[in-house]
């Protein structure tokens, strides 16, 4: 039982790291944007079929060093443009128009939810509904140390870019105040692409180590993973980068551990009580920090 | 002071018709007279069974948007989880339905029954759904904006994941279990004896609950309980700061938005020739997202933005269907077999959906409505006591008009 | 009798001590002035009176009522009604809609009666709206009362703030910067309206004003902050020529200075 307990642990905090990953795309979007990015999951979805293809291009099993690394380059190169076009398309428009209006500000979450289901239904209309699966590039034990590794490298990474770049300082600058920061001389628009950006092309990293772990790759794939990174993100603190990282390793840890008993089928509700109890004990997340309205 | 039904008084005050309670009684009469000669001509009216499933289901579909407007529009809220409302009244509605037809012990759907049936569908529905709201609604004690979005999105996943996972087969034990168990899982609910949830709602009762939701979300809107909500949907601590109690309103807004998703779901269980079973796919996140398309899309805050959004979305949804029996569609698919129309009818609706979004991002409507209320004729009277002139300089602007002063504009 | 009584009041914001130990009280029917340099904390003193903070220590007193347990709308309702710095309207209200939502909580009819339009809701936003027009007459505003706030002009919002915050029929009235961006004639005329409408309804003001000519004008008692704490209290001329209170303005205009360029103000526009 020790045992099976430990094992869950392990899965659960690589399950939980690739999450992470893709929570991250939901925190740094909110955090500057304060937008819902419900497109997020859809670009994961793609990120997995363009790695997909990627690697069964480049050679597959055959070449597993070439293949998984050019094509998880591949993906999140066309992940990243992916996102960078949602944001122009569905969300930029929304920025100009409508604004200061109280009645608009649900109209983004609409764009971006429509956004999320032409992505799907494109998908499905490219790619078919079929479930494919993904080439075993590593053994399984392998990939998930692949994933645990590389996860948190590009945590590091993503920490190092939002406090010591330049980027990130204009990042967190957006985050504060977006005019502000406009007047101040920085291209807000362009701090917004490369925010997108850099989500998809995470999103699109875990989605590879996601499709390398569970070997399926189908167009309403994203509705899963999206929903419960973005509970991740939610729980940790939306808008916080650390927080993010947190909320996800808990999922996935709480989902490998409901796995071990009778009612796994109940995972995804037990992610979603987990979420409302986290809310209703601190309103803003467990490091998210509540935000003094200035009166 | 002329009290009229279709509530345009808030802040009117017209010249008097000559008996205003005679007024309300006639409308009140042509309208039940309308929805009663619907039930009857309604076959004649649309013949087509088929369309005549579409209407009624807008129908419904508009009631759900009226009650989502109260939440999203005026209030200013984000729920995204209105989905979990509907199917709550339709369980509800469905096996309190379910039990009394069966009581009643007459196989035929008599139309005289379903004013036995009906009522006590729609109260239990709408209450339990009020209940649920209350329970949703307390939260926002605490949260704000996106996090109540999301409170709600969990709590709609978790009612539909309870059902929709329960166990089903076999020896299930304790009194929870029992009744999941009893709800039919992802088969859904078909009655207690699983052949089919009895369909008492026709043209009468769909009809006139459109009707009914109409003139409430109306008169919500243009009164002051409305305004004192469109008032907390532009600053909150405002509102507080001129003794209105952002708790009370919002928590307010949430029950009533929830009775009216749970009589919607009410309707849409007992929908004569629909789906005689309620299953928990029909209330995925999908159909929140199509709720919320309907409130935005028509107009955020504006009761006929909320009719024209979902007679819009389900017709929409439903045309672009048709196309596929266009020759050029059907060219296409035998040219690629594998084309699958379902997405390419998504792909466009989502489509249009974003591209009418960018163009006008307020609604159809915006805030306004259809009908025009008149300009108010105001009593002249005296004002009791002006402020005083702000200044000599400013009572005789021409004296002042040194570049110093600064005074230029007004 | 006191119309508010601060005791001890203290405020901090992670580390930051916004409001430390202010104590203070407001003589009933008094034009009071709350002043200090930027960052003193006088408009979150403004904030924890109408609750919108909630005081770490100390008591606020209201006609012998603790205000500091009270959420923002009840302490309104007894009767403490305030502007904003940054104005804060309905935007896509109308000015007579602004202004009828400070009534609400007055309503005698339910929601019931609102959805039945039964006589008495007739009756209400009758008798609601007449007050309300009434109102509007008084500030000049009744012309533009189906316009939408956000196209008044700046000073046409600042004074349907006010009339907003009369149509609580409050006791105490707190005015956060009412002569922020006034010219000249503007801020004299503000003087005059402050004084009238604390007389017609009886009524006590506190004022939070950087403008010093105001301040100066029409105070009859200030309480002076910097830093979060109290440096001085006293009558204008006191505070005019309190040495702590030149100190706390060195590098900003003192009171005497602004004063003087009132006066030389004065003297150029006639």
């Amino acid at each position: 039982m020790a045992m099976k307990i430990l094992n869950a642990l392990i899965t659960g905090l690589a399950q939980g790291s690739m999450i992470a990953l893709v929570a991250l795309g939901y925190t740094m979007v909110y955090g500057i944007l304060k937008l819902i990015n419900f497109a997020h999951s859809e670009v994961f979805m793609m990120g997995a079929f363009l790695g997909f293809f990627g690697i069964t291009a480049l050679g597959g099993k055959d070449a597993p060093l070439v293949a998984g690394v050019g094509g998880t380059l591949l993906a999140m190169f066309f992940a990243g443009l992916l996102g960078m076009l949602v944001e122009r398309i569905a969300y930029a428009p929304l920025r100009t128009r409508g604004k200061g209006k109280a009645n608009t500000r649900i109209t983004p979450l609409v764009t971006a939810l429509g956004m999320s289901v032409l992505l799907q239904n494109l998908a499905q209309l490219l790619f078919t509904a079929q479930y494919r699966g993904y080439p075993q590039l590593l053994p399984i034990e392998d990939t998930r140390k692949v994933i645990f590794i590389s996860a948190f490298s590009v945590m590091i990474a993503l920490q190092f870019l939002v406090h010591k770049t330049w980027m990130g300082k204009a990042m967190r600058a957006l985050s504060v105040n977006i005019e502000a920061a406009r007047l101040m001389g920085i291209r807000t628009s362009r701090v917004i692409s490369i925010t997108f950006i850099t989500g998809s092309v995470l999103a699109a990293l875990g989605a590879v180590l996601y499709c390398l772990d569970q070997s399926q790759v189908y167009p309403t794939m994203g509705v899963v993973i999206g929903t419960r990174a973005f509970v991740a993100a939610v729980i940790g603190g939306i808008g916080n980068i650390p927080g993010a990282m947190l909320g996800g390793l808990l999922i996935g840890i709480i989902g490998e551990m409901t796995k071990l008993t009778a009612y796994s089928g109940l995972q995804d509700v037990l992610v979603f009580t987990a979420l409302i109890a986290v809310l209703l004990v601190k309103p803003t997340g467990l490091l998210g920090k509540a935000s003094i309205e200035k009166v | 002071m002329s009290p009229s039904t279709l509530g345009d008084g808030a802040r009117t005050s017209r010249a008097a018709s000559p008996n205003p309670l005679l007024r309300r009684i006639l409308v009140t009469l042509a309208l039940l007279g309308a929805v009663v000669g619907l039930e009857f001509g309604f076959d004649t009216l649309v013949p087509d069974v088929a369309l005549q499933q579409l209407v009624l289901f807008a129908l419904v579909n508009v009631v759900v948007a009226l009650s989502l407007n109260v939440i999203n529009g005026m209030a200013g809220q984000f729920s995204i989880g209105h989905a979990g409302f509907v199917g709550i009244g339709a369980y509800t509605a469905a096996i309190v339905a379910g039990h009394i037809h069966k009581a009643l012990g007459v196989d035929d759907i008599l139309f005289s029954n379903s004013f036995i049936v009906m009522p006590a569908a729609i109260l239990a529905a709408g209450g339990v759904a009020a209940i649920f709201g209350l329970v949703v609604g307390l939260p926002s004690l605490r949260l704000r904006g996106d996090y109540l979005a999301i409170v709600t999105l969990g709590f709609a996943e978790i009612f539909r994941l309870v059902i929709a996972t329960a166990q089903t087969g076999g020896d299930v034990e304790g009194p929870i279990a029992k009744f999941l168990a009893y709800l039919g899982g992802q088969n859904g609910y078909a009655g207690p004896d699983r052949n089919g949830v009895p369909q008492y709602a026709g043209p009468f009762w769909i009809f006139g609950a459109a009707v009914v939701a109409v003139i409430i979300a109306w008169r919500l809107k243009f009164s002051g309980w409305g305004r004192a909500l469109r008032a907390l949907r532009e600053d909150e601590i405002a509102t507080a700061s001129v003794g209105v109690d952002p708790t009370r309103y919002k928590v307010t807004s949430f029950v009533i938005a929830a009775t009216g998703a749970g009589v919607a779901g009410a309707m849409l269980a007992s929908m004569r020739n629909g789906n005689p079973t309620v299953q928990p796919d029909q209330f995925t996140f999908a159909y929140s997202f199509d709720a919320i398309t309907m409130v935005i899309l028509g107009g955020s805050g504006s009761v006929s933005g909320a009719i024209v959004g979902g007679v819009f979305v389900t017709f929409t949804v439903k045309m672009i269907e048709q196309l596929q029996r266009f020759e050029s569609v059907q060219a296409l698919q035998a040219a690629y077999p594998s084309l699958d129309l379902n997405a390419l009818r998504m792909v466009v609706y989502a489509s249009v959906l974003i591209g009418l979004m960018i163009l006008r991002p307020e609604g159809i409507f915006g805030e306004r409505e259809i009908i025009r209320r008149k300009p108010r004729q105001r009593v002249s009277h005296a004002p009791p006591e002006p402020l005083p002139a702000r200044t000599e300089a400013e009572a005789n602007p021409e004296s002042e008009t040194g570049p110093l002063t600064g005074k230029a504009e007004k | 009798m006191s119309a508010l009584d601060l005791q001890g009041v203290t405020k901090t914001f992670g580390g930051l001590r916004a409001v430390g130990g202010v104590t203070f009280k407001v003589p009933e029917r008094s034009i009071f002035g709350l002043i200090g340099p930027n960052g003193a904390g006088k408009t979150t003193v403004f904030n924890l009176v109408t609750g919108v903070y909630k005081p770490d220590s100390g008591s606020i007193r209201f006609a012998g009522e603790e205000l500091s347990v009270l959420k923002p709308a009840q302490i309104a309702r007894r009767g403490v009604a305030r502007t904003f710095q940054n104005i804060r309207l309905f935007g896509q209200l109308t000015v007579l809609e602004n202004v009828l939502v400070a009534c609400e909580n007055r309503r005698r009819s339910g929601l019931l009666s609102a959805l039945l339009r039964s006589p008495s809701f007739f009756r209400d936003e009758a008798e609601m709206q007449r007050r309300a027009l009434e109102l509007l007459a008084i500030f000049d505003l009744d012309k533009l009362a189906d316009e939408t706030s956000t196209s008044l002009s700046y000073g046409n919002q600042r004074r349907l703030e006010i009339a907003r915050a009369m149509m609580l029929e409050p006791k105490i009235l707190l005015l956060d910067e009412p002569a922020a961006g006034m010219n000249y004639g503007e801020a004299e005329g503000l003087k005059k309206q402050i004084r009238w409408l604390r007389d017609r309804f009886d009524l006590t003001v506190i004022l939070v004003e950087h403008n010093m000519q105001v301040v100066m004008g029409v105070c009859e008692e200030i309480h002076v902050l910097d830093h979060g704490e109290t440096i001085a209290h006293g009558t204008p001329e006191e505070i005019r020529k309190n040495p702590k209170v030149l100190a706390a303005y060195l590098g900003e205009e003192t009171p005497d200075e602004a004063a003087s360029a009132a006066a030389a103000e004065e003297e150029a526009a006639t």
